[in-house]
């Protein structure tokens, strides 16, 4: 039996691969920012985390897939969706979880979740890439910043500026406009980041606000986003380490969960087959504290001849052979 | 005749219905009446000797119709103005107009100045249904419209062909809902698209025709064994005038979805309930009117002592369904107002169900099917807790 399992999230600008044992343990995990839905992404991803664990794909058990090209992975032994892998994910990295928000690339969503991890309710981004990281990426190419320092400059921001519209071209338009009419790309910026979270503020509403929260995703890592959600929501965010391997630690966990199932009898321990050897044994018996020797016909507690009918019956077995 | 034969010829008047009203038309010389969803009596205008045929939304993206028709209009209201001013209802001798909505009633108003030489016929249904008089203003209604239908055919509607039509139309019901049946049980493998086909077919094709070709797919299934599905059991629910674009129905099944009942209208709604064969035949039309919010219950009328919260979940009781997949054509109003009351209902009752809206222009498929199949994986996780 193997004794790793392979999570490949194949999302639609990053690729991000999670390798665990068989008791859970993450061995090694690799991201790769190779471009929209990238067969190069994900397969320099899963050889990043192959060469971190020492391992090679012949090593893994099982390998599930998740992300826009879930379907796409010709290694992948089934595929789930992001949602269901991304609560899946966010609640082991932070148990007790209740409510999932996940920004990705081209998707955001809010994903309500019940104590094992199973999605309950879901809302996603319906219309267009409103409020998710393509939204950041085209402002930012718009305001010509590099898009990890916009984060960091948005938290700056000083006046209160309002971007209404949610299409990232007519947003472009706004932002383009308030930079011409002098105000400091610091506070459109802080805007450009508000709207995001007022966006996911109304995915919130959908499926319900509790707590904890935990945010996953490439946009967890923007401080501005984080701070603006939690401002919106009047909730902490909790942010698990790496925030971008949620969904792939999900599908790998649902992985290890099919790979034990299918495997539970190789996976009993030396301790747990002997008490299992005890319990058939016992189970067979035919007289109590039989062990399954051929003195079946004397109780060993006492070592005394059965009474009654067994005797009588073993007495003309006797005879006959 | 094969299995596909059928469907394709069925699925060949489903994609076209204004061509094989034209072969019709130029095959028998007799007139086309088309008609608006949902309630229109086919039967009346069967029996006065046209054909009756409930008008389509096309695939057609919406062009000059713009002009008339706001875009918050739903899909269905909008390609009936855009397909009378590009001209496609030509074909058409008459127009039936009813007035379940207030969309429709604008799309009325705006085909009407559109085909001035076409006949309009416009009849009004009482919307509340549990009144001592709603029988009484029904049966007004139909005799109406029997009556303009007469003074457009210049001829008496007799009631002997009133009651041939009745029955002809009971039948092919009758046999639709037999398919139903089948498919619930697995007896009959039909995809919800080829459903439709079947269903959408109905509501366009001569009646003796597709009834005839009916018997002939029910005797293909008549000895068939149940076949095991491993599939999610979905319900499909909503869509009123329109049907769902094949395209969408493609993708839920895709999901690992076996849609195994519907409530809608291009469904079980158009075939759910027959009319009394006995007595009088506007008394009875009028009774079968009544008797359709009773078999699916509708949001577009009144009735206190009818849910359609209720109804969804025992159908789908009935048909072992293990969730439901709304489908909301944006932006129909009855639908919208009365979906808070389905959804409540369904949370209450613990039965899982997704809502998805959908739209005239096009949906993002690959979005919509990554919702459907987390749909999918929740229903499955239910099963195995």
């Amino acid at each position: 039996m193997k004794q790793h399992v392979m999570g490949v999230d194949f999302g639609s600008t990053t690729a991000k691969t999670v390798i665990l044992d068989l008791n859970g343990n993450i061995v090694s995990h690799a991201v790769a920012h190779m471009g929209a839905v990238s067969g190069n992404g994900v397969k320099q991803s899963m050889k990043d985390a192959l060469d971190a664990a020492g391992l090679t794909q012949a090593d893994i058990g099982r390998t599930v897939s998740t992300g826009y090209g879930r379907r796409m992975l010709d290694e992948a032994d089934k595929n789930y969706t992001e949602i269901t892998c991304h609560a899946r994910g966010a609640v082991a990295m932070v148990p007790g979880a209740r409510l999932v928000i996940d920004i990705g690339g081209q998707d955001s969503k809010v994903i309500s979740v019940d104590s094992n991890g199973l999605v309950s309710q879901f809302a996603m981004n319906d219309r267009c890439a409103a409020g998710t990281g393509k939204f950041l990426e085209v402002l930012a190419r718009a305001m010509e910043i590099p898009l990890e320092d916009m984060g960091a400059t948005a938290l700056a921001a000083q006046e209160k500026l309002k971007i209404s519209s949610m299409c990232a071209t007519f947003a472009e338009t706004e932002v383009i406009s308030l930079l011409a009419e002098g105000h400091p790309k610091t506070d459109v910026l802080g805007a450009v980041h508000k709207a995001i979270a007022s966006r996911t503020l109304g995915l919130v509403g959908r499926v319900g606000k509790k707590g904890p929260v935990v945010m996953t995703g490439g946009v967890a890592n923007n401080p501005a986003a984080v701070h603006y959600i939690q401002e919106e929501l009047q909730m902490p965010l909790i942010l698990p380490d790496v925030p971008q391997i949620a969904g792939a630690l999900g599908a790998a966990l649902i992985g290890l969960d099919d790979y034990r199932a299918e495997n539970r009898q190789l996976l009993i321990s030396e301790a747990e087959d002997m008490a299992r050897e005890e319990q058939m044994a016992a189970d067979k018996a035919c007289v109590p504290g039989c062990r399954g020797v051929p003195e079946f016909a004397v109780d060993p507690r006492e070592k005394q001849p059965v009474p009654g009918k067994l005797k009588s019956l073993v007495g003309s077995l006797q005879k006959h052979f | 005749m094969e299995r596909t034969q059928i469907i394709d010829s069925f699925a060949a008047a489903a994609r076209d219905p204004l061509s094989y009203a034209k072969q019709w038309k130029a095959r028998t010389g007799r007139p086309v009446i088309g008609s608006f969803p949902m309630n229109f009596p086919g039967e009346l205008a069967h029996a006065a000797g046209a054909l009756p045929m409930i008008l389509q939304e096309s695939d057609d993206p919406i062009t000059v119709g713009h002009g008339l028709l706001f875009p918050f209009y739903c899909g269905y209201t909008r390609s009936m103005v855009d397909q009378a001013v590009r001209g496609d209802f030509d074909v058409l001798d008459a127009i039936m107009f009813g007035d379940h909505c207030v969309q429709l009633l604008g799309a009325a108003d705006a085909i009407r100045m559109q085909l001035t030489n076409t006949r309009v016929i416009f009849f009004q249904l009482i919307s509340s249904m549990c009144d001592p008089w709603t029988q009484g203003r029904s049966e007004e209604s139909f005799a109406k419209l029997r009556a303009e239908l007469e003074d457009f055919a210049g001829a008496k509607v007799q009631d002997e062909a009133m009651h041939a039509s009745i029955r002809l139309f009971n039948k092919n019901r009758g046999l639709i809902r037999r398919l139903y049946d089948m498919r619930k049980k697995g007896i009959a493998p039909l995809g919800s698209v080829e459903m439709q086909h079947v269903v959408k077919s109905s509501m366009v094709m001569d009646k003796a025709e597709h009834t005839e070709l009916l018997e002939k797919l029910v005797r293909i299934y008549d000895s068939a064994a149940p076949l095991p599905a491993r599939n999610v059991r979905l319900h499909l629910s909503g869509h009123f005038c329109q049907a769902p674009k094949p395209e969408l129905l493609e993708m839920i099944e895709q999901c690992g979805v076996t849609v195994v009942g519907d409530d809608l209208y291009h469904g079980f709604r158009y075939i759910s309930t027959d009319v009394p064969e006995q007595g009088d035949p506007i008394a009875g039309l009028a009774r079968w009117y009544m008797d359709r919010n009773t078999g699916v219950p509708c949001p577009t009328r009144v009735q206190n002592n009818v849910d359609w919260d209720a109804y969804l979940l025992n159908a789908m009781r009935d048909e072992k369904a293990e969730g439901m997949i709304v489908l909301m054509a944006k932006f129909c109003e009855p639908h919208m107002y009365y979906y808070p009351e389905v959804k409540e209902a369904f949370e209450k009752a613990d039965m899982p169900h997704l809502l998805i809206e959908t739209e005239h222009d096009g949906m993002a498929l690959e979005s919509l099917k990554t919702r459907v199949e987390t749909f999918v994986e929740i229903v499955k996780h239910r099963q195995a807790a």
